[in-house]
């Protein structure tokens, strides 16, 4: 038998019972759209945090203070008060060839009080360089000087979402602002960076001497931000940034650290593969429904092998033989899921733009649509192999059965 | 054509042995018109299924057009129940949601003709057995006599050399079932060898041969003039 009318006898049999092909599909387009909108989302995800850590950070090694605890995050993040990292230290860094700034930060939370309005917001202590090391653009005024930073001067940058709902329609820069009893002069405001794992919209950058040695009074700092020349490797200068600090505080034994040194890098590599663990994960779940559908394929299919007995009697009585009946029925459940494998992709790509229109319009989430190509060959894929799968049970019945035996059944 | 020697069929039940064949021994001349008779029960149809290559023997000898059986592989009589044989069943067979023009192609989807020539020989067949106008018609929506007529042309469309027929006017009424054994006999006619099982006298009297069969046995094969003025009976 040609396979152009194998196919056509397919065709034929899956059109005659539409809705029972449709209903039997059903399980495949759930799984296949499944996978598709949580392969594209993630991908989306990853690409957008990527994305925010490139434009925030680049070429950037961040220390914490204190030890990794079993190799994870310093003791520091865990509310442990560690004043390691000092002065000393910074100029050490800045001494290095291959980095180029060094900014360190303290970090504190206050109510920011203008006229009759207030809000509760996290401001972060640090030095001018802040601003030449992350893409930070003023949508008016401008940052602070080293001369603010020198002369103690109670000046302040804030973030949009602040600016907002403090000033509303109100020019914020050259007013006065009050938080922890000492008035600051707004001097600049950033531009709105959107909700995201790095926006600065809702905090408020004041001078680090201020921050520092008038509202907390301690001497040391709660983090190093450093940026190196990016003709450099970082994996080098998160090395040269380890030697720099053990010589700083007179470590021998490697395993005596007292700080803990992430490259940007790494950062990336471990959020990469936490998002492909996640993409697995998820992935694995929603192909649980790729199983249910395919059984719900290999039922279907038995059942058509069982009510077309009579047929295939017929069928083996003028002619065909073993592999033809295999075949017809191999191609039908090959197309029964294909087909809804297709569909899967289709309305999986649709809810993954509506997603997209959502995030964007309504939180005004700046993503990009990823839809991987390797998402559509994996659903199509998956759903002709399931169809494979599903299907050779039920197709070798078919095939096996003895024409006589077929042509008397009732 | 057809030489059957000592044949033997037995089915085993719950390891009980039923003999539906006990030792059949005859031959059938190209361009006969045989009709092989019997009761309920005597193991004619098993003898038919045997012969047109839907079953096997489990004793003696069936060696069609000079070859045995026991040399085919199931892949051989499959090839040669599509170009030499045709089938037409009491049931008829067809498939109800496909149209007349779709369930005469069937065995032609099994052979390597050309989708273009397949198209002219069941025109061919159809228009053979007066159902052109209804080639585009779905085959459940025809009368009983038209679907066997149906499946006449189904059993011709591969030209087959011998056309086995299992009670073809067994469900239909006498001036249908007068019509089909005209087209057999038309057939017979012009060449094709008919192989017939039925146990009405009068549709076997349409044969110039006609075997009873009995208790697996064979009762009596005899030679007879074509008894055609039987229509006349019939009408």
């Amino acid at each position: 038998m040609l396979f152009r009318d194998a196919f056509k006898t397919a065709t034929r049999s899956l059109t005659h019972g539409k809705m029972r092909s449709i209903l039997t599909m059903l399980g495949i387009v759930i799984g296949i759209a499944s996978v598709i909108v949580i392969m594209s989302l993630s991908a989306s995800a990853e690409q957008y945090i990527v994305g925010q850590i490139q434009s925030m950070a680049p070429n950037m090694v961040n220390v914490q203070p204190g030890a990794p605890v079993m190799g994870g995050a310093p003791s520091s993040a865990m509310g442990i008060v560690i004043k390691t990292l000092t002065k000393r230290d910074v100029e050490a860094l800045e001494r290095e060839p291959s980095i180029t700034n060094v900014a360190p930060n303290v970090v504190g939370e206050s109510r920011i009080v203008y006229e009759n309005k207030s809000k509760s917001t996290i401001w972060v202590a640090t030095t001018p360089n802040i601003f030449k090391m992350t893409n930070l653009n003023f949508s008016s005024g401008y940052g602070f000087t080293n001369a603010d930073e020198n002369a103690y001067r109670h000046v302040v940058v804030l973030g949009s979402k602040i600016a907002d709902s403090l000033f509303g329609d109100i020019e914020p820069v050259g007013k006065s602002i009050r938080f922890s009893d000492t008035s600051f002069r707004v001097i600049g405001v950033l531009e709105t960076k959107g909700t995201g794992i790095f926006s600065m919209d809702e905090y408020a950058i004041i001078p680090l001497s201020v921050g520092q040695k008038q509202l907390r009074g301690i001497d040391y700092y709660q983090e190093l931000n450093i940026q190196f020349d990016p003709t450099y490797d970082s994996e080098f200068v998160k090395s040269r940034v380890i030697s720099v600090l053990r010589t700083s505080h007179h470590i021998t034994d490697p395993t005596k650290d007292d700080f803990m040194v992430t490259s940007m890098d790494e950062t990336l590599n471990m959020l990469g593969n936490i998002m492909s663990m996640l993409t697995i994960f998820l992935s694995a779940i929603a192909a649980i429904s790729l199983v249910v559908g395919g059984i719900g394929i290999m039922n279907i299919m038995l059942v058509s092998v069982t009510e077309r007995t009579r047929e295939i009697g017929l069928r083996k009585a003028v002619g065909a033989t073993d592999n033809d009946i295999l075949k017809q029925f191999m191609i039908e459940s090959i197309l029964l899921t294909s087909i809804g494998g297709i569909i899967g992709i289709i309305i999986g790509a649709g809810t993954v733009g509506l997603a997209y229109f959502i995030l964007i319009t309504f939180f005004s989430i700046g993503w990009v649509f990823a839809f991987p190509i390797s998402a559509v060959i994996l659903g199509l894929a998956v759903s002709s192999i399931a169809g494979l799968a599903f299907g050779i049970y039920p197709a070798r019945k078919a095939g096996k059965k003895n024409p006589i035996d077929a042509l008397r059944y009732e | 054509m057809i030489e059957v020697n000592d044949l033997k069929k037995e089915y085993w039940e719950e390891e009980t042995p039923t003999k539906a064949l006990c030792g059949v021994t005859f031959s059938v001349e190209k361009g006969e018109f045989v009709s092989i008779m019997g009761p309920s029960g005597s193991g004619k149809s098993t003898l038919l299924h045997i012969l047109s290559f839907l079953d096997r023997p489990t004793g003696g000898s069936y060696k069609f057009q000079g070859k045995s059986i026991d040399e085919m592989t199931d892949k051989e009589l499959a090839y040669a129940r599509n170009k030499d044989m045709g089938f037409v069943f009491q049931s008829f067979n067809l498939l109800s949601r496909l149209t007349v023009y779709e369930n005469v192609e069937i065995p032609l989807l099994y052979s390597d003709i050309s989708p273009k020539k397949r198209a002219t020989l069941v025109e061919e067949a159809v228009q053979s057995v007066g159902l052109k106008e209804k080639l585009y018609t779905a085959a459940g929506k025809l009368s009983g006599g038209q679907k066997q007529r149906v499946a006449i042309a189904r059993a011709l469309v591969t030209k087959p050399d011998i056309i086995f027929a299992d009670e073809p006017t067994g469900n239909l009424d006498s001036q249908s079932g007068l019509q089909v054994m005209e087209i057999l006999e038309s057939l017979n006619d012009k060449g094709h060898t008919v192989v017939l099982v039925t146990h009405e006298t009068q549709t076997a009297e349409f044969a110039n041969r006609i075997i009873k069969i009995k208790d697996g046995m064979i009762e009596s094969d005899k030679q007879i003039i074509a008894n055609r003025h039987h229509r006349e009976n019939l009408k």
